[in-house]
C-alpha cells in the first residue's frame, strides 16, 4: 500500500492535471479572456479588436451612468444586507427556542429561499402593480411602486430581503444550535439575564459564522441582476440600474464587448475588495 | 460521413468494456486489503488510460465529422436542398403557414423549407441571431428581422445585399418607412415583410356621449380626456407604454415627430431642439395633470391593452394587434372602439413609429439562390394576403390595404393605411441599441418628473453625439 501511495506521490502533477484542466477551462480562461477584452476596443458588430490600453477604463471613470449604477449597487447592498442580517438573526434566535409547531415553522420560513428568483420577482411585480397589486390594496394606497423613482429601488430591496432572509436565518440557526446548552445553563445559574446571555454567549460564538453569512450575502447582493431586471429592467430613469444590469445591457444588447468587459472587471474588482476586507475581519475575529 | 461513424463506434465499445473487466479482476482479488488497494490503483489507472484513449479517438472522430460537415456536401448526397427559415411565433392555426411552405416547395422541386420559431422575447431573439451569426453559422438561411436590427446586422456583415429582390419599380409597393428601415448606406439588406405602427384607440361611445370628436391634436386629446374624467372619475384618460424599455422610445418619438422634431437629420444629432422640448414638456405633463394615470410609468403593451380593453380608459396608444382582441365576442369594449392616427401638435402632422419585421438573407447561406426565392415568395402579395388573413399581421405591401377580401375581415386596415403611410422608422444606424438605451433613460426621467425636458434633451444630445463619434 505504501509503495502504491509513494508512486502517486512521485507523480502528483499527473493526478492533479485533470482537475487543473477543468478549472483552467471553465474558470481561469474566461477570467483572463475578460481581462484581455477589457483592454480592447471591440464591438461584435464592428471591426476586429484593437488594443485600447486603459481607454475603456478612462471612459468608465468619466461615465455618469457607471457611477449611478455603482451608487445604486452599493445602496442596494448595504440596505438589503443590513436588514437581512438583523431580521435573519431575530428569526434564528426565535426558531431556536422550543415552541409548538417549530418544525413546520422552520420549513415555512425557508420557503422564499426555495423559490427561483425570477419566479419570485415576477410574483412581486404583480404584488407591486399600481393597478391591481395586492400591496396597494392592503395599504389602501394608489402608488405605482416600481414606476416611482423614489420607491422603485426600495421595492427591489424589500423583495431581496424577503427572499434572502431565510438563508441568513437558517445558517445562524445552525450556528445557534451548535452552541452547547451548558454555557447557557451555567450563565443562568450565575444570574445572567436574557440580554447578557446574548451579549456574552450567543453573539461572540455566532460572530465567525455571521461574518461568513455576510460574505455570502454581500457578494450576492452586489452582483444582483435577475430580481431587479425582472422587476424594473433598471428603470425608471436608471434609478434601479445596478452594475450587473448595466454590464448586461452593454454586453448583450449593444454588443460592445470591450467596454462591457471593462464594466465586468469593475464588478470583479469591487467584489474582490469586499471579500478581502471580510477575510481580514475574519482573521481578526479568529485570533 | 459513414467512415466517421464506423470509427466512432469502436472506441465507445472499448471504453465501456475496459473498466468492467478490470473491476471483475478487482473483485476476485479483493480478499486481502493490500491486494484490494493495488487492485484499486490498477483499476483507476486503467479507467483513466482507457478514458483518455477513448477521448482521443472520440476527438478524432468529432474532427472528422466536423471536417465532413464543414466542407462541400459529399458526393452522392441527395439532390434535395433544405433551407431554414427563422421567424418569431405566429399566433393562430399553424396549418395556413404550413400550407404556404408546401406551396413554395411544390413550386421549387428539390427545395425543402424548415421553419423554426425564435424565442419569444425580442432581446433573446436578438441574442440568438448575434451568437449564431457572429459564430459564422450557416444553420439558417432566411431570417425575420425586427426593423431596428437591419442596419446593425448589415454593418456587421451578417446579412447579404438583397437589392436585386426589390426592383426599383417595386419600391412604390411598400411603405416608405419600411424601405427606409431595410436600407443602410444606400443598399437594401432586407425585404419588408410585416409592418406595425403606433395608433390611437378611443372609446367611440364615451366621446359621443360627452360630445367630442376623435382628437386630431394632442391639445384636443387633453381636453377630451380631462372633460370625460370630470364626469367619470373612475376612468383613466390616456394610457400608453411608459416603462423604461424600447416601447417608451417608440411612444416618445411620436410626440417629437408630431411637433416637427427628430433625433437625427442628415447624420447630425438634432435632439436638443425647441420642437422636441415642446413634445417632451407635453409628455412630462400627462401624469401630473391627471390626463394619464401614474401606472403608465411601468406600463408595457399588454398592461395598457388590458386596462383599455376592460373599459377603464378613454384613450390608448398601442400597436394594431389590439384591435382584433377588442372585437372578440367576450370583450367588454366590443363595438365601442375606434382607431385613428395619433394626434399631433398644432401646425404639424401626425407620425407613428414603425415596427414590424423584414426578411434578410444569411450571408453564409449555402443556398443563397433558394433562400432568395423563398424571400421573394414570402413577401409576394399572395403570401402576405394569406398571412394577414390568418394571423392578423399587417402586410408591408400597400396595395393589400385596398383588398376587398381583407378589408371585409379587418375593416380597420383602411384607417391603418393612412397611419402607415405617415409612419417613420426609428433612427437607422448600426448603433441603434446604444442610442435607445440613452433615450429610454432620458425619456423615463421626463415622464417620472425626475428631469426637466430641457435637461434631459441636452443630456441625450451629448450622449448620442458621443456614441456616434466613437470609432
Amino acid at each position: 500500500m505504501s509503495g502504491a501511495l509513494r508512486r502517486i506521490g512521485e507523480r502528483p502533477a499527473a493526478f492533479l492535471a485533470p482537475a487543473a484542466l477543468v478549472l483552467g477551462v471553465v474558470t481561469l480562461f474566461p477570467i483572463v479572456y475578460v481581462l484581455w477584452l477589457s483592454v480592447q476596443h471591440y464591438s461584435l458588430i464592428g471591426d476586429a479588436p484593437a488594443f485600447a490600453g486603459v481607454g475603456n477604463f478612462a471612459r468608465l471613470f468619466a461615465d455618469a451612468r457607471f457611477w449611478n449604477a455603482l451608487g445604486n449597487t452599493v445602496y442596494f447592498t448595504l440596505v438589503s444586507v443590513a436588514l437581512e442580517v438583523v431580521i435573519g438573526l431575530a428569526f434564528a434566535l426565535l426558531l431556536a427556542r422550543p415552541f409548538v409547531g417549530r418544525a413546520p415553522m422552520r420549513a415555512v420560513v425557508l420557503l422564499p429561499w426555495a423559490i427561483p428568483t425570477v419566479v419570485a420577482a415576477r410574483m412581486w411585480e404583480w404584488m407591486y402593480n399600481g393597478d391591481f397589486g395586492v400591496i396597494n390594496y392592503l395599504a389602501g394606497a394608489d402608488t405605482n411602486w416600481l414606476g416611482n423613482p423614489y420607491w422603485a429601488i426600495h421595492a427591489a430591496i424589500a423583495m431581496d430581503v424577503w427572499k434572502a432572509t431565510p438563508f441568513v436565518a437558517l445558517l445562524l440557526l445552525a450556528g445557534r444550535l451548535s452552541i452547547p446548552a451548558e454555557l447557557y445553563q451555567a450563565a443562568r445559574l450565575d444570574g445572567a439575564g436574557a440580554w447578557r446571555l446574548f451579549r456574552h454567549i450567543t453573539w461572540p460564538l455566532l460572530r465567525p459564522l455571521l461574518l461568513i453569512v455576510l460574505i455570502f450575502r454581500t457578494i450576492d447582493a452586489f452582483r444582483v441582476f435577475d430580481a431587479i431586471y425582472v422587476l424594473t429592467g433598471g428603470g425608471p430613469a436608471n434609478t434601479t440600474e445596478t452594475l450587473s444590469i448595466y454590464a448586461y445591457k452593454v454586453l448583450f444588447q449593444t454588443l460592445e464587448f470591450g467596454y462591457g468587459s471593462a464594466l465586468a472587471v469593475a464588478v470583479f474588482v469591487c467584489i474582490a475588495a469586499i471579500t478581502a476586507a471580510y477575510v481580514w475581519l475574519l482573521r481578526g475575529s479568529a485570533r | 460521413m459513414r467512415r466517421g461513424r464506423a470509427v466512432r463506434g469502436k472506441p465507445f465499445l472499448h471504453a465501456s468494456t475496459a473498466p468492467g473487466s478490470s473491476s471483475n479482476a478487482h473483485f476476485s482479488a479483493g480478499i486481502r486489503l493490500r491486494a484490494a488497494a493495488v487492485g484499486n490503483l490498477i483499476l483507476v489507472r486503467r479507467v483513466i488510460l482507457s478514458t483518455l484513449r477513448g477521448l482521443s479517438v472520440l476527438a478524432a472522430a468529432v474532427l472528422l465529422v466536423a471536417a465532413c460537415g464543414g466542407g462541400d456536401p459529399p458526393a452522392g448526397a441527395p439532390a434535395e436542398r433544405t433551407i431554414v427559415f427563422k421567424h418569431s411565433k405566429l399566433f393562430g392555426d399553424p396549418t395556413a403557414f404550413a400550407a404556404l411552405i408546401r406551396e413554395f416547395e411544390a413550386q421549387h422541386p428539390g427545395v425543402r423549407v424548415r421553419a423554426e420559431t425564435l424565442p419569444s422575447a425580442s432581446d433573446e431573439q436578438h441574442q440568438f441571431y448575434v451568437i449564431n451569426l457572429r459564430g459564422g453559422s450557416a444553420d439558417f438561411d432566411v431570417l425575420a428581422l425586427d426593423v431596428i436590427w437591419v442596419a446593425e446586422f448589415a454593418r456587421a456583415g451578417w446579412i447579404a445585399d438583397v437589392g436585386d429582390l426589390l426592383a426599383a419599380e417595386e419600391h412604390g409597393e411598400y411603405f416608405d418607412a419600411s424601405l427606409e428601415s431595410a436600407t443602410w448606406e444606400g443598399r437594401t439588406y432586407a425585404v419588408p415583410w410585416f409592418v406595425d405602427a403606433g395608433l390611437l384607440y378611443y372609446r367611440k361611445d364615451l366621446l359621443a356621449r360627452y360630445g367630442f370628436e376623435p382628437p386630431r391634436t394632442w391639445e384636443e386629446l387633453e381636453r377630451a380626456a380631462l372633460a370625460i374624467r370630470e364626469h367619470e372619475p373612475a376612468l383613466h384618460g390616456f394610457v400608453f407604454q411608459g416603462k423604461q424599455y424600447e416601447g417608451l422610445v417608440c411612444n416618445a418619438l411620436e410626440y417629437m415627430w408630431s411637433a416637427g422634431g427628430d433625433v437625427l437629420r442628415d447624420g447630425d444629432v438634432v435632439l436638443d431642439s425647441a420642437a422636441n422640448r415642446r413634445a417632451l414638456e407635453f409628455l412630462g405633463s400627462l401624469v401630473p395633470r391627471g390626463i394619464s394615470p401614474e401606472l403608465v410609468t411601468t406600463a408595457t403593451e399588454e398592461p395598457s391593452r388590458y386596462i383599455f380593453g376592460s373599459g377603464r380608459a378613454v384613450f390608448m396608444r398601442n400597436w394594431p394587434y389590439a384591435w382584433t382582441l377588442f372585437e372578440q365576442a367576450d370583450s367588454p369594449v366590443r363595438g365601442k372602439v375606434g382607431v385613428a392616427p395619433l394626434p399631433h401638435f398644432a401646425g404639424h402632422d401626425s407620425a407613428a413609429t414603425l415596427g414590424g419585421w423584414n426578411l434578410g438573407l444569411n450571408r453564409r447561406s449555402r443556398y443563397p439562390d433558394e433562400a432568395a426565392a423563398f424571400i421573394r415568395f414570402m413577401t409576394s402579395p399572395e403570401a402576405q394576403r394569406a398571412l394577414a388573413r390568418e394571423y392578423g399581421l399587417n402586410p408591408a405591401r400597400r396595395r393589400l390595404y385596398a383588398d376587398p377580401g381583407l378589408l371585409a375581415a379587418q375593416p380597420h386596415l383602411e384607417e391603418l393605411r393612412a397611419v402607415l403611410d405617415a409612419a417613420r422608422p426609428r433612427p437607422v444606424t448600426p448603433r441603434y441599441a446604444q442610442l435607445s438605451q440613452v433615450l429610454q433613460s432620458e425619456f423615463s426621467a421626463v415622464l417620472t418628473g425626475l428631469d426637466e425636458p430641457a435637461e434631459a434633451l441636452a443630456e441625450a444630445q451629448r450622449e448620442t453625439e458621443r456614441i456616434l463619434a466613437r470609432p
